[in-house]
């Protein structure tokens, strides 16, 4: 059976990096796709415990995010299918895009923000 | 292959004093007269979490003032995969093997925090180490085991080591023993005595281990967050172990001043009953002992550190004091204010009122020092090692990958330091030795993290007496 492919645009936000192309199919996750392709994105884990992977949906099937009421037309739990649990997120942070690229696999043409910058939005410092 | 050369049916000697045949050395004490003065120092550094498309790799740094490459990095084990976050590691065998013939202090055993996978380093070659074996996280997870942190040879040539959760990255952890090939033997202690894990010190000829708690590898993996504070999802207990049955004796709670209790350490001599551990975000040291009455232990705060108030902050800033360790001689603790940026010793000669004797401060929020040989010195104390003679303090200042992020984020830009103060034990003072500084910023393929730091031939956060 031949699963299906999707483009991921893969984006680095504050970093001199060019944006990629890859095509993931549905039975691999961003990371393992990114790999076949030499591209290096951060991980640790890789079972969705530790968040080193994050990434933050910004387009899915040509819908934008809107932001307005944070309310959001692209729903990331339709844009990605999950091997495992994403523990590593909250749900405010599932709610606000952030996907676990280790374990994502797309189910929908997407660009996603990416590098080690995405996952220290996760957390902020608590006392500042 | 197995550091034993000879198999050895003697019987642990507990006199040690005719029967030294082992790594290490007989006492505490002849670890201070005959330990030499250490030449080099593998320090655990890391690339995990960033984008520089490296693996994370242990640093050989030369100590000795009399080389030319004198606080340089000589060099580099890189192992073969990235992600892996090198954090705590140790060595196969200590003093507490000092009666098994045959058996050398030769390799070292290097987990990765984030990625499970644990390395074996033949270290035979002191300034040339090379890597020997890895086990493959699916191998660990089968045991329902991750996030891999203390390591400690125990004293038939196996090694333990504490695991912070199960396979998934959730509660409960435990301990991953290896044989003395490096398989892994299977747990240590039956499923299910404990549900956090971190940290954890034994004192054989007690029975006795004892072993603290940080939370989920879920929970502090991906930061810090405070709501995990709320929900309870941090550590504050301490847990006393028969150390012979592997079996949880008897658990105390810190309460609210003994948040996330992390290194614990028991004083060298091994008759002692008294330990150390520090509370890190409740910004505590506890003094624990057994009572002699009741053979129960009892721990209580003995070291209160002040939040304080600074203009850019939004609420006052917690000391975090991340990490600590007792001199051998076992009369100073010694330990790191990472946020406030301050390394301080106490004088423990009384455990239960420990003396304030000296402090530094550098780095961190408010250091007084921010800057050595004009490198901007960008996060505070944080892991800290001890010379056997306890006359030089080392540190360096990374604590966590994605925990340094959220204090420091300029850590990730410019890479950690490793500094040094000259130590006095005699009037108890401490001097920052400015013409010593290694820098992780200048790594070629990109500033690195550096955390752990052990010296080949013992130290004292690693070695432990039978
Ligand atoms: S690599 Fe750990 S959650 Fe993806």
């Amino acid at each position: 059976m031949v699963s299906q492919r999707h483009d991921v645009t893969l984006e680095w936000p504050d970093a001199d990096r060019e944006t990629r192309t890859i095509a993931v199919d549905e039975d691999e996750t961003v990371l393992e796709a990114a790999e076949r392709s030499g591209i290096a994105l951060p991980f640790g884990c890789r079972t969705g415990a530790c968040g080193t992977c994050t990434g933050r949906l910004l387009e899915a099937d040509g819908a934008e995010p809107t932001a307005a009421d944070d309310e959001r037309t692209v729903d990331v739990d339709g844009a990605f299918s999950y091997r495992r649990s994403p523990r590593a997120l909250k749900d405010r942070h599932r709610t606000a895009g952030y996907v676990l690229l280790c374990i994502a696999s797309p189910r929908t043409d997407c660009r996603l923000a990416v590098g080690a910058n995405v996952h220290t939005e996760l957390v902020e410092n608590p006392w500042k | 292959m197995s550091d034993v050369n000879e198999p050895s049916d003697v019987e642990p000697d507990h006199e040690h004093d005719h029967h030294h045949e082992g790594p290490g050395y007989a006492t505490p004490q002849a670890a201070i007269e005959e330990g030499e003065r250490e030449e080099l120092a593998y320090v655990m550094s890391l690339y995990v979490g960033t984008d520089v498309d490296a693996p994370d790799f242990v640093s050989v740094v030369d100590l000795d003032p009399d080389s030319d490459t004198y606080c340089e990095i000589v060099d580099r084990i890189e192992l073969p995969n990235r992600g892996d976050e090198l954090h705590h590691f140790g060595w196969n065998a200590c003093s507490s093997s000092c009666h098994m013939e045959g058996l050398e202090r030769r390799h070292l055993i290097v987990p990765g925090q984030r990625s499970s996978r644990i390395h074996v380093i033949d270290a035979k070659d002191r300034r040339n180490p090379e890597l020997e074996t890895v086990i493959e996280p699916e191998e660990v997870f089968e045991y329902d085991l991750s996030a891999p942190h203390t390591v400690h040879c125990i004293p038939d040539g196996e090694i333990l080591i504490s695991m912070l959760g199960d396979a998934d990255g959730e509660l409960p952890g435990g301990f991953l023993e290896l044989n003395d090939d490096f398989e892994i033997e299977g747990r240590w202690e039956p499923p299910g005595e404990i549900e956090m894990n971190y940290d954890y010190w034994y004192q054989p000829r007690q029975n006795v281990m004892v072993s603290s708690e940080w939370a989920a590898p879920k929970t502090y993996y991906p930061g810090f967050d405070l709501e995990d504070v709320e929900a309870g999802n941090y550590g504050q207990r301490l847990h006393f172990w028969d150390w012979e049955a592997g079996t949880v004796e008897q658990t105390i709670d810190l309460g609210e001043e003994g948040l996330i209790p992390l290194e614990v350490r028991f004083l060298h001599t091994p008759e002692s009953t008294h330990g150390f551990v520090g509370a890190a975000l409740s910004s505590n040291i506890f003094h624990f002992w057994r009572d002699g009455e009741s053979g129960e232990y009892r721990a209580e705060k003995v070291i209160d550190f002040e939040s304080r108030e600074h203009d850019d902050w939004d609420m006052p800033v917690p000391a975090l004091p991340t990490d600590i360790l007792i001199s051998m001689d076992d009369r100073y603790l010694f330990g790191s204010n990472w946020l406030h940026g301050e390394v301080w010793m106490y004088d423990i000669s009384d455990p239960s009122n420990p003396r304030r004797a000296d402090s530094l401060s550098v780095g961190g929020t408010f250091g007084e020092v921010q800057e050595v040989q004009n490198r901007e010195l960008s996060a505070g104390p944080q892991m800290i090692q001890l010379s056997l003679d306890g006359e030089r303090l080392y540190w360096t200042t990374s604590l966590f990958s994605s925990w340094d992020e959220q204090f420091y984020p300029e850590e990730g830009e410019r890479g950690s330091v490793m500094l040094k103060a000259d130590v006095d034990p005699r009037k108890g003072t401490m001097e920052l030795d400015e013409d010593f500084l290694v820098d992780w910023g200048e790594c070629p393929e990109g500033p690195a993290r550096a955390h752990e730091i052990r010296w080949p031939d013992g130290d004292c956060t690693s070695d432990v007496w039978q």
